[in-house]
């Protein structure tokens, strides 16, 4: 098959410009590559907090056709977050409340299969009831 | 419904990047599928089970699908833990 289904998107909203780049990447990796996982970490000048703006660019360069799923690290990127969805009406998109490590791995793979975006979410979600040891 | 099973003793240990290509394959099939590995049994879908298995070399692993594909299910996912588990990461 030449053609791929189009899978779901994935941003990580972070206070860090270093945590968000360094799950995208862990997720990217452990998922085999194939999903778009964009880092929204930071302000505006890379300082400790959360941009509007940033976030609102890494969910277009997300979107390929089956809706992004957002993952904020804190509760208080949720703020930023809803406040971006709310300029964005019409955006298929799905702010989860997961761990964001996890959640982050969760959903990933679960995009790559090609599950649709519900099933994503769900996929961050029940990342809350997985143990370490 | 058809039901598979299969075990493989690991070269390698399931970390990271072996248990995502597993819980992808896993996800793309119609069957359920599970993995065991000594006393735990987890969903091959969940990625986060599969790595919670802590499955390490020389231990053996159990890929059992349940459903419609669980045969083809069943090769494909040894298939991938073999391949994965020799390169590791």
């Amino acid at each position: 098959m030449s053609q791929v289904a189009p899978r779901v998107g994935i941003v990580l909203v972070s206070h860090s410009v270093q945590l968000a780049e360094g799950a995208a990447d862990l997720a990217g990796q452990v998922s085999g590559g194939t999903v778009r996982v964009l880092a929204a970490g930071g302000t505006e000048d890379g300082e400790l907090g959360t941009s509007a703006e940033k976030v609102a660019l890494a969910v277009a360069s997300a979107e390929s056709g089956a809706g992004v799923l957002v993952l904020p690290d804190l509760g208080s990127a949720v703020l930023t977050v809803r406040a971006m969805l709310e300029d964005m009406p019409g955006a298929r998109v799905v702010l989860a409340d997961a761990p964001f490590v996890e959640g982050a791995v969760a959903a990933t793979v679960t995009a790559a299969a090609g599950a649709d975006l519900k099933a994503v979410a769900t996929a961050a979600e029940e990342a809350w009831h997985a143990r370490k040891l | 419904m058809p039901a598979s099973s299969e075990s493989i003793t690991l070269t390698g240990d399931l970390h990271a990047r072996p248990a995502g290509a597993l819980a992808v394959a896993a996800g793309r099939v119609a069957a359920s599928v599970s993995v065991t590995a000594g006393s735990k049994t987890v969903d091959a879908k969940s990625v986060l089970g599969v790595m919670g298995l802590g499955a390490t070399r020389g231990q053996v692993v159990t890929v059992s699908a349940d459903g419609p594909d669980a045969a083809e299910a069943v090769a494909a996912l040894i298939a991938i833990v073999s391949e994965a588990t020799r390169v590791g990461g």
